[in-house]
């Protein structure tokens, strides 16, 4: 203890010693301080200025570019602009948004509506039934879970125009892989992606996406079961239920969280479909069963007809339809306090 | 938890059946990238006759894959251009603001907070029409910064290049926000008390204490936003358009496409060019997207 | 001079529906130079808001905190001379336990390096951490991260050294050891320290006096013996002591105690101090309970051990009036370990007068305490 005390007296005399030169030559401004110390001041140093550097310059960023432009796009749908000169933003009217409901035909704005409805239902659905299905196998204590695991995601970091490409193969009736397998059994060959039915065309198109897809619900679907703690398959196990009565009563019933939040992001993905049809079938103009809003709003405002406001106001009802999804989605997050 | 989850263990026809269906599940997850590969390495003779799947015993050939790197190296090169600063800034500005918005408590974070998540999920077709008008009218950098495109010898295309990676960087921001954010959640609040009781200011502590501890996050980020900005053809399309400076999806759409017939080899050899960064980043960092996906 | 005081030290936390929640209320407390403080209360009382504001952790609402007679109500955490030690240690997990030393000498003063690293080493072998200095937190025990913990808190030289229940996440053992060795650093140093705990156990063993809080507000400020032997209120002498305090509600009826059980007579010199009221509540210590064979006395009385718990050196016995009840109401005392009772026997237990302490039911507060002849010179012996 001696060392300890000797060491300190030491300390002290050289740190106090110059602690009371740096505390005395701060009295001054203490005093001055506590005279100003009035809002303003305090309001420079609370937090909220303090750490505004931080969320601030990348706050502006998404202002500008996401929330700035959303507010432009909804102005630009209210005028006739056709790209040439600068759009009037004299006179708005909900012409383009009656001209939608007006249009008929193969490539109306309502076909790529239901079309639009009907695939994100689709593949988000099958999505989530094959992502369960995989996870619940891939959870059954396996080896090479890791393997696995990384195979079944990969199509994921792949790029939609890539993945177009490998299917475009794929379901060619001239040697693709789909096509040879139904020659086997005597079917076809078929032409999927420009099928007479629209239907099949779409199919082709969701089963395409389901391939690239699955793999992330698997992924979520198996982080949610790990969540669920051991005692819960134990117990069900004690009471007697069978393997498909406990994942049916006691497991699917604790992935809700899961699914939910998995659904989004897969309509999300739908929405983003854009770049496989576009690569899939080389221009802006897709099958007739494959044109979703997507599709359908950038050929409008960007293809040869350049009825720039008309695709605003489609690009507004899309904004409306995934929107409709993720804000009552994003409430509960926040309502459960996961935000 | 092996022995309450399994029926039975070893090698039961239970497990074998499951082991089965495992495989097969990897066979279709890989079967439509095998088929690519396999099909890369013929010639186009040789493609029409034999299976897809099976690789061409007379009729290899690398022609495909050199046409395809000749026809594909200067978007290649515009793609890492535009991607790589993209990535590096959208995961710094997420870094950031999660920060400002998760460590230094001060009411109405989470409202600000909120905005940032809503951005994830805006479609980019609600933004393209003014987001081209911008680029074109308000902010034409073609124009502004003509000495640079001059004096680099990159010429006028690239400042489509520069305003898709600023586009690409403000998009980017939610994402990555929310994946700092949720790890910095977990960050412990008394260690950000004892660094202030320490005497370092905000930034000091973002700089010496939350930046150090964020090295495992900003794999996790860089990775997945770097395969998301990478993969994008939209934005490609509308804000850079046909031209030197497009970058390698843009490019691989109209690849081994003439009137009449499609070259599948090399378009098969084409994509495959395209993935290899994604790839080979997923083939390394797999564990580190998976996070990223899932959070 | 680092005399701390607290003045009508407030806090009040605005929640988003507007709600208001007075976690501080109107404190009062003076620390002196070099004394070591303990405060204690039940988990929620405002101890550890108390010790955040005394920091510039958290604003202060109302009311003044000032150092060395000057007022830091204003001050940022860094410029108040205060160190504090976390539950958690809230060491830097990335840095090496010279870095995590060096860290608050680097942020707050322009010491040079070389002095930085001169302090650090010669604080880390005075905590005996000397041979650790490269390693990680991760790499460390329990009981080093706290001496770690401890050493950057010394580093610093403060002027108040601020714990906030810096003990609880060690095993008991190790708990008493730092105790000790706690306490002897503080004697050396001779910093002012305010140490919080929710462990009546470290508050009575570690304080040169203790505050007692309870729902944000100050229930005794005392030696540990004070508040042990003279508590304030029912709170203190119920938080104070482990086994608790035996209480029974009792009506004066003439010069006598009524209780369900039984009846208590008392001295003239005792009904003085209770005046006119017509009740109270009684309360008796279980190591001042002592255990007969035969009732003699007025202040004797026939029970049955309900259970006893033994402790190795002593016995909890719960005692009970009523043993034919299904779950009778108990009390306890306390005995030699070597004492062999054994459930269901009949024990006579002597209630000394000069132990008992009387509250007043409604306020709780303390209307009669334990006379000690030497009770004065007890609390000031610490």
């Amino acid at each position: 203890m001696d060392s300890v005390r000797s060491w300190l007296r030491r300390r002290i005399d050289s740190v106090r010693s110059e602690q009371r030169l740096r505390t005395d030559g701060g009295t001054a401004s203490d005093a001055v301080q506590s005279e100003t110390g009035t809002g303003l001041r305090r309001y420079l140093d609370s937090d909220a200025v303090e750490s505004a550097p931080f969320w601030l310059p990348a706050f502006l960023l998404v202002g500008l570019f996401v929330y700035g432009a959303i507010v432009w796009n909804v102005v630009i749908s209210l005028t006739d602009y056709e790209g040439l000169g600068d759009p009037e933003y004299g006179s708005f009217d909900l012409e383009n948004y009656r001209l939608m409901l007006q249009e008929t035909g193969s490539y109306s704005f309502t076909n790529a509506f239901v079309n639009t409805i009907v695939l994100l239902v689709a593949f988000t659905l099958v999505c989530l039934v094959f992502g369960l299905v995989v996870a619940i196998l891939v959870d059954r204590d396996i080896r090479f879970e890791n393997t696995f695991r990384t195979i079944y995601l990969l199509p994921m970091s792949l790029s939609f125009v890539v993945t177009a490409k490998m299917w475009l193969w794929m379901y060619s009736s001239n040697g693709g892989f789909v096509n040879r397998a139904l020659g086997v059994v005597g079917i076809g060959p078929v032409n999927f992606i420009r099928n007479p039915d629209p239907n099949v065309q779409l199919a082709a198109i969701v089963f395409a996406l389901v391939w690239q897809f699955s793999g992330y619900a698997m992924v979520v679907y198996l982080a949610g079961l790990r969540a669920i703690p051991d005692e819960h398959f134990e117990a069900a196990r004690v009471d007697g239920a069978s393997l498909v009565k406990m994942y049916w009563r006691v497991v699917i019933p604790q992935l809700r969280t899961a699914t939910v939040s998995a659904s989004v992001v897969l309509m999300v993905f739908g929405l983003k479909a854009f770049d496989f049809l576009r690569a899939l079938y080389g221009n802006d103009t897709p099958a007739v069963g494959t044109d979703i809003l997507p599709t359908y709003m950038v050929r409008v405002a960007f293809g040869d007809a350049s009825r720039i406001a008309y695709g605003s106001a489609v690009a507004v009802v899309l904004f409306a339809l995934a929107f409709s999804i993720v804000l009552p989605y994003l409430y509960s997050e926040y309502r459960r306090g996961a935000l | 938890m092996t022995d309450t989850k399994l029926a039975d263990d070893g090698l039961s026809l239970n497990r074998i059946g499951l082991y089965a269906v495992l495989l097969g599940l990897v066979v279709f997850y890989l079967l439509p990238l095998e088929a690519g590969i396999v099909t890369s390495f013929k010639s186009i003779r040789a493609y029409g006759q034999t299976a897809p799947f099976l690789p061409a015993v007379d009729g290899f050939t690398l022609a495909q894959w050199s046409s395809a790197v000749d026809q594909l190296s200067g978007s290649l090169f515009n793609s890492v251009l535009m991607a790589v600063p993209a990535t590096v800034f959208s995961a710094l500005f997420g870094s950031m603001a999660a920060y400002g918005l998760t460590n230094i408590d001060w009411r109405g974070q989470v409202g600000i907070y909120v905005l940032f998540v809503a951005g994830i999920f805006v479609p980019y077709q609600a933004v393209l029409v003014p987001l081209k008008r911008f680029w074109s009218q308000w902010v034409p950098l073609h124009i502004w910064l003509e000495p640079v495109w001059y004096l680099t010898g990159l010429g006028t295309d690239y400042a489509g290049l520069l305003a898709l990676t600023i586009t690409h960087i403000a998009y980017g921001i939610p994402i990555c926000t929310l994946l700092f954010r949720s790890y910095y959640k977990s960050v412990s609040d008394e260690m950000v008390e004892a660094a202030r009781l320490d005497g370092a200011s905000i930034r000091r502590i973002y700089r010496r204490i939350i930046l150090p501890l964020s090295i495992p996050m900003f794999a996790v980020t860089l990775i997945y936003q770097f395969t998301q900005i990478w993969n994008d053809l939209l934005f490609a399309l509308i804000i850079v358009g046909p031209g030197d400076a497009s970058v390698i999806t843009q490019s691989l759409i109209g690849i081994g496409q003439s009137e009449s017939v499609t070259n599948f080899p090399l378009q098969m050899a084409a994509a495959f060019v395209t993935a290899l960064p994604t790839l080979l980043v997923y083939i390394f960092f797999g564990e580190q997207f998976a996070k990223g996906v899932t959070a | 001079m680092a005399e701390l005081e607290l003045d009508g030290l407030t806090k009040v936390f605005v929640e988003d529906d507007g709600n208001e929640i007075v976690a501080v209320d109107d404190i009062d407390v003076t620390v002196a130079d070099g004394e070591f403080l303990v405060l204690v209360g039940p988990s929620g009382c405002g101890k550890s808001t108390t010790l955040r504001m005394i920091a510039g952790l958290e604003s202060i609402t109302a009311g003044e905190l000032r150092l060395g007679g000057r007022r830091i109500n204003e001050r940022k955490p860094a410029e108040r001379n205060t160190a504090m030690v976390f539950q958690s240690y809230a060491l830097y997990p990335h840095m090496t336990v010279k870095q995590n030393m060096s860290f608050g000498l680097e942020e707050s003063t322009d010491m040079p390096a070389a002095e930085i690293a001169e302090t650090v080493i010669e604080a880390a072998e005075m905590m005996g951490i000397g041979d650790l200095l490269d390693r990680k937190p991760g790499e460390l025990s329990g009981g080093q991260q706290q001496r770690v913990a401890l050493g950057r808190a010394i580093v610093r030289d403060p002027e108040v050294f601020l714990m906030d229940e810096p003990l609880s996440n060690l095993d008991a053992k190790l708990r008493s050891k730092m105790r000790t060795e706690l306490q002897r650093l503080q004697d050396d140093l001779g910093v002012t320290t305010i140490y919080v705990t929710h462990d009546q156990t470290e508050a009575m063993t570690m304080g040169d006096r203790i505050a007692v809080l309870d729902d944000g507000m100050l229930q005794q400020v005392g030696t540990p013996l004070e508040c042990y032997h003279e508590p304030a209120n029912r709170f203190v002498a119920d938080f104070i002591g482990e086994p608790s305090m035996n209480f029974f509600e009792v009506e004066v009826q003439g010069d006598r105690l009524l209780a369900d059980d039984f009846a208590y007579p008392l001295s003239n010199e005792t009904l003085s101090t209770v005046g006119d009221r017509t009740e109270l509540t009684l309360g008796i210590r279980p190591e001042d309970i002592e255990l007969r064979t035969e009732a003699t006395g007025p202040h004797d009385f026939e029970t049955v051990v309900d259970v006893v718990e033994p402790t190795g050196d002593e016995n909890n016995l719960y005692l009970t009036f009523d043993p034919d009840a299904s779950e009778p109401d108990t009390f306890i005392a306390t005995t030699g370990g070597m004492n062999r009772i054994e459930a269901g026997q009949p024990l006579v237990a002597h209630v000394p007068e000069d132990a008992i302490h009387l509250f007043d039911p409604d306020t709780g507060r303390a209307v009669k305490n334990r006379s000690l002849d030497d009770a004065e010179t007890l609390g000031r012996a610490v």
